[in-house]
């Protein structure tokens, strides 16, 4: 546990020293509030339901930007060398980077709260939807970043690792848009996977074994595979 | 203290480690040796377990680094070719962190810290972030790593590369002060370093171990000896006498007015001393001095291994 701190630490010291990590979280936090104003503005309702909804859109550009150097760069610098050989195990440095990441990813949520403080100070906004929302989009942001934590293991590379994260966010945002197409059991399958899907019952209140099922069992398959992604390295 | 037993490496096709089989005691000072792409860096990989072996058995302290890769690891101190280095974090935080990752006790942690610091004359800079240092001071801060945690084993490849006199001077005598506790395997290219600082030599090439044995014993093995002739007289008729004495293989001849220096090679059994003094004589000249070189490891080596690349 010790080791996973430490682990944690120095991503979060990495983190927070790199001026990236400030304009990501400048840019975030600007975005979100244009975004909070408008639609509170145009709904004149005490609901962050459609907030959560654009904070997950938005998330999937910010979050392959905050994760795409935290293996390709140890691997580009030659830390991976030393992080390898020293006597902490595989699954210690990935929950250590993992963890990190999304403490990081968490501090951008915490700035969020600020909107029920807002809604709640004009209306009477549904306490637990907001609550669930929040759990929803936590979970969500947790879920990106474990996909960006494993495609940063599989290159040296931080803008190839960005791209595949990308790639694989879309795929399961927008999976959605193909499902009109299909039928059957394949519908059933691709409306699982979407993302969308699971976060908008968060987001209306309502907390579904299956949803969380979805997202943690995601996370541990991401996790596991970038495990197996580190030790393989001929 | 470490045990290798045939092993192999294939990276596809590409065999870059042929059966290599050796043994080290505790306490003993190794040099590898080798041109780039021998396979010492890929040999160290191993040994750190960075790398597993295609097949073949290596053992640390008598625990196989396969199924006791993390105790062997424990024991091991390791500084890659490039330093691993992060350069956002100070010398300290780095350190801090190295210790963590390395069990060392937390207690122990700033102790284990501010020791190395003092060790390898970073307490300066110890505040200071890594990606402002020199490339001296990122060599001591990556060999500091190595042995915050009081390895038993300290495994350093190319540890002065790219470093002056001075700081390579700086870094030979912190292995001298280290080495007394550990067992330290050190490649590098300077081959006078090696000779200063270890006590054994394996020269590897294309995977294969060509030499393994004390310096000292390469060292008499030698069967060329190098003389240098002091002679004083006429430069002419003192080159006819060296060019055709046919034992004798002149390598320089430099002249300070109607003084001469000669360096010559000849064969470790060479007995025609006193013919050769006699030839000076004869052409007039006067023998001023006749010195007999010690072969350093540097004439060893290149005799050997260039003789392994004619065949």
């Amino acid at each position: 546990m010790d080791k996973i701190f430490a682990i944690v630490k120095k991503e979060l010291l990495v983190y927070f020293k790199s001026p990236i990590a400030y304009i990501v979280l400048i840019i975030t936090i600007s975005v979100f509030n244009t975004f909070f104003f408008t639609i509170i503005d145009q709904n004149k309702e005490a609901t962050l339901r459609d907030v959560f909804l654009v904070m997950e859109f938005l998330f999937m550009f910010i979050i392959p930007l905050l994760t795409m150097k935290v293996f390709s760069e140890e691997k580009f610098s030659g830390t991976m060398e030393f992080l390898m050989t020293t006597p902490t195990s595989n699954t210690q440095i990935v929950l250590g980077k993992y963890i990190g990441s999304l403490l990081f990813f968490t501090s951008i949520i915490v700035f969020t709260f600020i909107y029920y403080l807002i809604i709640e100070m004009f209306g009477s906004p549904d306490k637990l939807a907001v609550l669930t929302g929040y759990l929803g989009i936590w979970l969500e942001g947790a879920f990106f970043i474990a996909i960006g934590v494993l495609t940063s293991s599989w290159t040296r590379n931080q803008i190839v690792s960005a791209i595949t994260s990308y790639v694989i966010l879309f795929l399961l945002y927008f999976s959605m848009i193909y499902v009109k197409y299909l039928g059957g059991m394949s519908y059933d399958i691709i409306h699982y996977l979407s993302t969308s899907t699971h976060l908008k019952n968060f987001a209306q209140g309502s907390v579904s074994v299956s949803d969380v099922v979805y997202y943690l069992s995601g996370i541990m398959l991401c996790i596991l595979l970038t495990r197996v992604s580190i030790e393989n390295r001929i | 203290m470490i045990i290798v037993q045939k092993v192999n490496k294939f990276f596809g096709d590409f065999r870059a480690l042929n059966d290599i089989s050796f043994e080290i005691c505790k306490g003993e000072i190794v040099g590898f040796l080798g041109q780039n792409g021998a396979g010492k860096t890929t040999l160290m990989r191993i040994l750190t377990s960075y790398y597993l072996a295609t097949s073949g058995k290596v053992e640390i302290d008598g625990n196989d680094i396969v199924r006791h890769s993390l105790l062997c690891r424990k024991k091991i101190g390791y500084l890659p070719e490039n330093p691993p280095l992060y350069m956002n974090l100070t010398v300290r935080d780095y350190l801090k962190y190295s210790a963590s990752l390395k069990d060392v006790e937390i207690k122990k942690q700033k102790m284990q810290v501010d020791r190395v610091l003092d060790d390898c004359n970073l307490k300066d800079v110890q505040n200071k972030h890594i990606s402002i240092l020199s490339k001296g001071y990122k060599q001591r801060v990556g060999i500091a790593q190595s042995i915050i945690n009081d390895p038993q084993v300290l495994i350093l490849d190319e540890p002065t590369i790219g470093l002056d006199p001075l700081q390579i001077l700086q870094v030979r005598q912190l292995i001298k002060r280290i080495e007394d506790k550990r067992t330290v395997i050190i490649s590098t290219h300077i081959l006078s370093e090696i000779e200063q600082i270890a006590k054994r030599v394996l020269v590897i090439k294309n995977g294969e171990i060509l030499i393994d044995r004390p310096i000292s014993v390469l060292l008499d093995e030698e069967n060329i000896s190098r003389f240098v002739f002091v002679v004083k007289g006429d430069r002419n008729e003192i080159e006819k006498v060296f060019i055709n004495s046919k034992e004798i293989i002149s390598e320089s001849f430099d002249s300070c007015g109607d003084v001469h220096s000669v360096k010559v090679k000849v064969l470790q059994n060479w007995t025609n001393h006193n013919e050769l003094i006699h030839k000076i004589i004869r052409a007039k000249a006067e023998l001023v001095e006749v010195k007999k070189l010690k072969p350093t490891l540097e004439e060893v080596f290149i005799s050997k291994v260039s003789n392994q690349y004619i065949k």
